[in-house]
């Protein structure tokens, strides 16, 4: 991290030593080099020399001022080290003789005293990986390490790190080094250097030291170190260095950092200890907004919480109750609660003669489309155009009546967009379904129960409404009905591991007269149920119907979601998925390396491994013979595995570029959605041209992929560009329904809540990964991976899995009543401050706005007033502001 | 007596008091009377479960003060329509085309590119459309050949194939009677069939269903296409050396639009085409001499077909070349000024009436001149209704057919409803392709098999001047008015 050195004075000294020479007389230059010299220089060069002799004196006495001028003048010099302290530059010659003098003494003080000036000496002396610094040190006085300069130090840590290696490899002792060590991570912490500290630290296994050198002024750059160098770890290093992290959190009480560290380590002993060291309760409120925005599900012990009524505040906020009201209040405050229909987002008017003429007769196709793209746009908004209008009048009203404009299948999409539109809003979301449920339609009942699981996604209440309303319609008769209640209850309990959704849905995995549409989706929502839980239970279940599967039904498209949700039990676990890959290699070929590939790209999603990258790019380069299908999951699980960081991500979008050029129809197929997911919700300029220009390849497949993926990067922004595009792909294909549906979808995810909504899984500054989130998209992601047969088939709900990832993209402060308060604030792109000295900015190019704020891909928020301190260092999301009792007024 | 809350849509009703003596249809009944959600639509979730009206109270452990939270609303509970809509997906091929909102393209079946854009631009007339379908094709004229019969039966079967698809048709049987009766079109050359003048194509088609369609039954319309396509001409001869005059009547089936440097606009060519020079026997001076030949229209067609003349047979190259010069045409087309004087007169009213009409439509009061047609209000506001009805589409004028009716009348105003083109250097080369204006008033390039919507503004950009394609024949549908 820290430059080299060595080279940079290296060169340093040839410039000032041609620079010196001024070549007044080359021929005499070699003779008289003593000549080029300052008399004052001169006399410093005697004296050294001088001491030199002297050292080599028989009287210790001597011996002794000799030695402690010589350190005295070195010292005094090394303070910069722009260029090689002139004392070392006179001493160089003298190297050797002292160390030949060295060997020759005794042990004494003197000889240490020695010791020490060779030890500073070797700096420049010693030859490439002989160490003798580190040597002479070592035997040397055990004096103040930082009296010698900061070069020395960054030169011992250096080769500390060297001599370690090696002795561990020869299994020899090192506790002369530690203690050495325990020296110099105390001077670079007390000197600003805390990479520095941290590297060494690394270096020699040892990180607990910090610990104890921390301190009030560089804890948080030291966290920030830690965690992001974390991200290029490999194995268990990377957990073992958040560890010390969150204990240097907890120790200083930076405890919202400490509580993100632990949701990354998915540990929940920690977020637990959070909890129980922090007593103040508008700062446990805090905690709990992070915790609702992760999505994970956690219940507060009434062990901690003594008094009832907190603990129901804190969980409330948990449950994400008041999530509804503070989007809604986001809404009213940009100005977009105004209900928009499907034309206002085709924007046909601005496309010339092309678009096609107002068709006469409803087409389901386009309906459905229309359907979607009314649920993504109004979504949460709790009105629209279609569903929710008044029925007030004589027909029957409209709502009826655009439900019944969808075919079959259909009606159970519209039917759950009401669900879709009254997102997060439980109560008024369960009244207005209620009449769905009393339909003698099973495609609307199943629509109804769909509905209900996406209007509590993400939400939870103290009756679970959605397990008593959906848990008698798992067992029903009809196929529809039960794809509904399963995948309702999969969105709405995600990540719960709620024990009695298992009880239900386990058996049906199993069950041999089970269609099988109905087992994929119950695999897929115990996934989700279970996701990242390492469930041995779900995985036993899900790896038994696997192998009841035969033959016939392996090769049917839905089958692709039973590994799935297999995988989705191990996201992110990355080793604890070995076991269950050992036996999915006993699955009957058609399924084994589809079920490889995703339980691989599941378990290392968001961990940015490069291995992983290569294995599965290794598998994309192989020519197939027998038409396997799962080298379009490789591609997905590239951009999975590869998400986590930004460095990671552009080299995954270069080597998705080479699989494009290189790779066979079925992975160019997946190309685009790994393209998607890399950048969802996040349009970047050379991703946007390359997904547009594969939007008219000759492969309609890969068309509908390209096309589906430029919904999912602008998913949320309305960005202007893609929306354009769109429109124009609209008209190119509006004679290709299938399509012209995809365009459709596309153009919905654009507009997701009128711009308010995000799909992106990672949230908090880009560190922590929300798994539902993540599983939801890779659902959708897979089953596009056979859009024909899926998406533009009848399982078109799928879609609805969208809801998994949509969170609003917003900044809102509250005050210590958990009401809105509105305070300017600074928006801009974010900046790396990681191992920058100081204070630097955080942001660069901001616009100061005030709250609530809407935050695009990238941007950071920074509070623009000292009125207020937020409990939270990272402004996303609510926020509980604090008065500042400092504060004054300037006026 | 335990009281708990109980929380329905956005209220929450506190102390309600259940008696757990009593099974829980009656605490139901409770609710009822709270919220007039009848009991058999309430659905009462008790931490993760259901009420059931036969259940146990003691068995459901409900506690003191616990939030219980009712679902259950009393809208009306949705209906299925008693006629669902009809889907696209579900309708037989031929409503498709309805609803596609323009009918299907034609195979090329070699370089047939020519009959095709004729084709297409015939098939816009509903006028022939309607006289062709009355065509029987058993009853055969005594006096019409075999293929000809057979050439219009041909005509017919496609026309009506062309609406009832989505799909491109292949227009075999057509292409056959074609060649049969017009043996020029099936050249072969290195054994493919040659590329042909449009123009010529148009010209015999036209001929042949203007004999065929011609019903010896009914007087009063002895001539269906004549009707429709047929320009009456008056010219006056004069021969400038002898002074002689004569004057001489014509029906023709377009109008020529000759292009000269001169000639930047279809109106001039016109005006050029109209005028000619010949060279015939004079009586007066006993020798051929010098003649000036000036056209004039005496009677106007329903569809005025104008040809540009842009092909010239080039002695050198020994084929027809193109002159590329741009001449622009006007989508809507005025042919007053090439009217005679009595045709003249017969237009003066309608047109006027057409004026005040469209006064009236950019919401200009009528000026006070007119008032002594204050009585007339009413009807013209009649006539709105009914020309705004029927002013686009041609439902109004192709129901009633006969150029004869006395309920419209011409106003010698034209709109352009069908443009065929041409690319390329010579007429026996490059291609053809027709450009149609759709009852919807949405136009729709033919190219071949693909019908290609198009913008109205891109039309007029057919006129020549380039590489593009250029308009080769126009066709103008009359605008009428109802008197």
């Amino acid at each position: 991290m820290a430059p080299d050195p060595n080279g940079a004075s290296g060169s340093g000294t040839k410039d000032e030593a041609a620079a010196k020479t001024p070549a007044k007389d080359p021929k005499k230059k070699d003779e008289k080099k003593d000549e080029d010299l300052s008399e004052e220089d001169l006399a410093l060069k005697q004296q050294l020399e001088l001491y030199v002799e002297r050292v080599q004196d028989p009287d210790p006495g001597l011996q002794k001022i000799a030695l402690e001028s010589m350190r005295q003048e070195i010292r005094t010099s090394t303070s910069s080290m722009t260029s090689v302290p002139k004392p070392l530059k006179f001493l160089r010659p003298h190297y050797g003789t002292l160390k030949n003098y060295y060997e020759t003494m005794a042990d004494s003080e003197l000889k240490k005293l020695l010791a020490d000036i060779l030890s500073v000496l070797a700096l420049t002396m010693s030859a490439e990986g002989e160490r003798e610094s580190l040597m002479y040190r070592l035997v040397g006085s055990e004096g103040d390490i930082g009296s010698w300069g900061h070069e020395y130090v960054r030169n011992l840590a250096g080769e500390i790190s060297q001599e370690y290696a090696k002795r561990q490899s020869e299994e020899s002792q090192i506790e002369d080094l530690m203690e050495l060590v325990q020296q110099i991570v105390a001077f670079h912490m007390k000197h600003n250097a805390e990479p520095e500290a941290v590297d060494l630290l690394m270096e020699v296994e040892d990180l607990d030291l910090l610990i104890e050198h921390v301190d009030k002024t560089n804890f948080k750059r030291t966290c920030l170190y830690l965690t992001s160098a974390a991200k290029y770890l490999p194995g268990p290093d990377d957990l073992l260095v958040l560890d010390i992290a969150y204990m240097i959190y907890i120790k200083y009480e930076e405890y919202p950092n400490a509580l993100q560290i632990a949701l990354f380590l998915d540990n929940m002993q920690y977020v637990r200890q959070v909890f129980t060291s922090c007593e103040d309760m508008l700062r446990r409120k805090q905690f709990c907004y992070i915790i609702a925005r992760h999505g994970i599900t956690f219940e507060l012990d009434e062990d901690i919480f003594t008094d009832d009524d907190d603990r129901e505040a804190l969980q409330d906020i948990i449950n994400n109750s008041k999530l509804s009201e503070g989007y809604l209040t986001l809404a009213r405050d940009i100005e977009v609660m105004e209900p928009k229909s499907p034309e206002d987002i085709y924007k046909a008017h601005l496309l010339d003669g092309r678009a096609s003429a107002g068709a006469s007769v409803d087409s389901a196709r386009q309906n459905l489309a229309a359907t979607f793209v009314n649920a993504f746009v109004n979504a949460g908004f709790g009105q629209d155009k279609l569903m929710t209008v008044p029925s007030d009048s004589s027909s029957g009203g409209s709502s009826g009546n655009w439900l019944f404009k969808n075919k079959e299948h259909g009606k159970a999409s519209a039917a759950a967009s009401l669900g879709m539109i009254l997102l997060w809003d439980v109560d008024t979301g369960l009244s207005l379904l209620d009449k769905y449920f009393h339909s003698n339609d099973n495609h609307v009942i199943s629509g109804a129960l769909l509905g209900v699981g996406i209007v509590n996604c993400g939400v939870k209440g103290d009756c679970d409404p959605a397990l008593a309303l959906l848990a008698d319609y798992v067992g029903k008769e009809d196929p529809s009905i039960r794809i509904g209640a399963i995948m309702g209850l999969g969105l709405s309990y995600a990540g719960s591991q709620h024990e009695q959704i298992r009880s239900r849905l386990s058996p049906i995995l199993n069950d041999a007269k089970a269609p099988l549409d109905v087992i994929a989706f119950s695999a897929i929502s115990l996934g989700l149920i279970y996701v990242g839980s390492c469930n041995e239970e779900v995985a036993q279940a899900i790896i038994f119907s696997l192998m009841d599967r035969s033959e016939s039904e392996l090769a049917e498209p839905l089958t692709r979601l039973l590994p799935l949700g297999l995988g989705l039990l191990y996201l992110g676990k990355q080793e604890s998925v070995e076991a269950t890959a050992e036996v999915s290699k006993t699955f009957n070929e058609k399924i084994r390396k589809y079920c490889d590939m995703t339980l691989l790209s599941c378990a290392y999603a968001g961990t940015g491994n490069v291995l992983k990258v290569q294995n599965l790019l290794g598998h994309c380069a192989q020519h197939l013979e027998k038409g396997e299908t799962h080298q379009g999951a490789a591609v997905i699980g590239i951009a999975m595995v590869a998400m986590a960081e930004e460095l990671g991500l552009e080299m995954a979008i270069r080597s998705l570029e080479h699989l494009l050029q290189y790779g066979e129809q079925n992975i160019r197929r997946a190309v685009p959605l790994a393209l998607g997911l890399l950048c969802i919700s996040n349009p970047k300029v050379n991703v946007m041209d390359t997904l547009s220009r594969l939007s008219h390849d000759t492969d309609s497949e890969v068309a509908m992929a390209a096309v589906i993926s430029l919904g999912l990067i602008g998913a949320g922004t309305n960005n202007a560009r893609i929306a354009g595009m769109l429109r124009n792909l609209s008209s190119y294909y509006y004679k290709d329904a299938s399509l012209l549906f995809c365009v459709r979808i596309a153009q919905g995810l654009v507009h997701l809540g009128k711009g308010l909504l995000t799909l992106n899984p990672y949230h908090s500054d880009r560190f922590l990964l929300s798994p539902n989130a993540l599983g939801g998209l890779v659902t959708i992601l897979h089953a596009c991976l056979d859009i024909k047969a899926i998406v533009l088939g009848k399982y078109h709900y799928v879609l609805y899995f969208f809801v998994l990832a949509m969170q609003p993209r917003m900044l809102m402060t509250v005050d210590e009543n958990l009401k809105p308060l509105t305070v300017p604030v600074r928006v801009g792109q974010a900046v790396d401050v990681v191992g920058q000295a100081g204070r630097p900015k955080t942001i660069t190019g901001f616009q100061t706005h005030s709250t609530p704020v809407l935050l695009a891909a990238g941007d950071r928020a920074e509070l623009a007033t000292e009125k207020y301190i937020p409990l939270s260092p990272i402004l996303e999301g609510f926020v509980i502001l604090q008065e500042n009792p400092e504060y004054r007024d300037d006026q | 007596m335990l009281k708990v809350s109980v929380k329905w849509q956005k209220e929450v009703f506190s102390a309600v008091e259940i008696d757990t003596s009593q099974p829980p249809y009656v605490f139901k009944c409770q609710l009822f009377d709270l919220t007039g959600v009848p009991p058999e639509r309430q659905k009462i979730m008790v931490k993760g479960g259901l009420l059931k009206d036969d259940a146990d109270w003691s068995k459901l452990g409900v506690k003191q003060g616990q939030k219980l939270m009712m679902m259950g609303s009393v809208d009306e509970i949705v209906k299925p329509p008693e006629n669902g809509p009809v889907f696209v997906e579900d309708l037989p091929e031929e409503k498709q085309a309805v609803a596609l909102g323009h009918t299907a393209g034609l195979f090329n079946l070699g370089n047939t590119c020519y009959m095709n854009s004729t084709v297409q631009c015939l098939h816009s007339v509903p006028e022939l459309k309607s006289a062709l379908v009355n065509y029987s094709s058993s009853s055969r004229n005594n006096d019409l050949d075999q293929t000809s019969h057979m050439l219009t039966v041909a005509t017919r079967d496609l026309f009506n194939e062309l609406d009832k698809s989505v799909k491109p048709v292949a227009p075999m049987q057509f292409w056959m009677v074609l060649r049969k009766k017009y043996p020029q079109f099936g050249q072969l050359h290195n054994n493919i069939f040659m590329q042909q003048d449009a123009e010529e194509c148009w010209t015999q088609l036209l001929y042949t269903l203007s004999q065929s369609l011609r019903s010896p039954g009914s007087s009063e319309n002895p001539d269906t296409v004549k009707a429709l396509f047929g320009i009456e001409l008056v010219s006056r001869v004069h021969c400038q050396e002898s002074g002689e005059e004569s004057s001489e009547t014509e029906s023709v089936y377009s109008l020529k639009c000759h292009i000269s440097k001169e000639v930047n606009h279809l109106h001039e060519g016109l005006k050029h085409g109209l005028k000619s020079e010949l060279e015939k026997a004079s009586p007066a001076l006993g020798r051929s001499a010098l003649y000036l030949k000036e056209s004039r229209i005496n009677g106007l067609p329903r569809y005025l077909t104008i040809q540009f003349v842009r092909f010239f047979w080039k002695r050198e190259s020994n084929q027809k070349a193109k002159i590329l010069r741009k001449v622009d045409y006007p989508l809507e087309l005025d042919v007053y000024d090439l009217c005679s004087d009595d045709l003249r007169k017969k237009l003066e009213a309608p047109r006027q009436l057409l004026r005040d009409e469209e006064g009236k439509k950019l919401g200009l009061k009528t000026s006070e001149k007119n008032s002594s047609l204050k009585d007339n209000d009413v009807k013209m506001t009649d006539a709105e209704g009914s020309a705004s009805g029927g002013g686009e589409s041609s439902t109004n004028t192709c129901q009633e057919g006969a150029p004869t009716d006395k309920d419209s009348q011409l106003t010698g105003i034209y709109d352009l409803v069908a443009v065929l083109t041409h690319k390329g250097r010579s007429a026996d080369s490059g291609h053809y392709v027709g450009w149609v204006k759709q009852e919807s008033g949405k136009w729709i390039e033919y190219d071949d098999e693909n019908p290609i919507p198009q913008r109205e503004e891109d039309i007029t950009k057919l006129s020549g001047g380039g590489d593009w394609h250029m308009a080769y024949i126009c066709m103008y549908k009359a605008r009428a008015i109802p008197m």
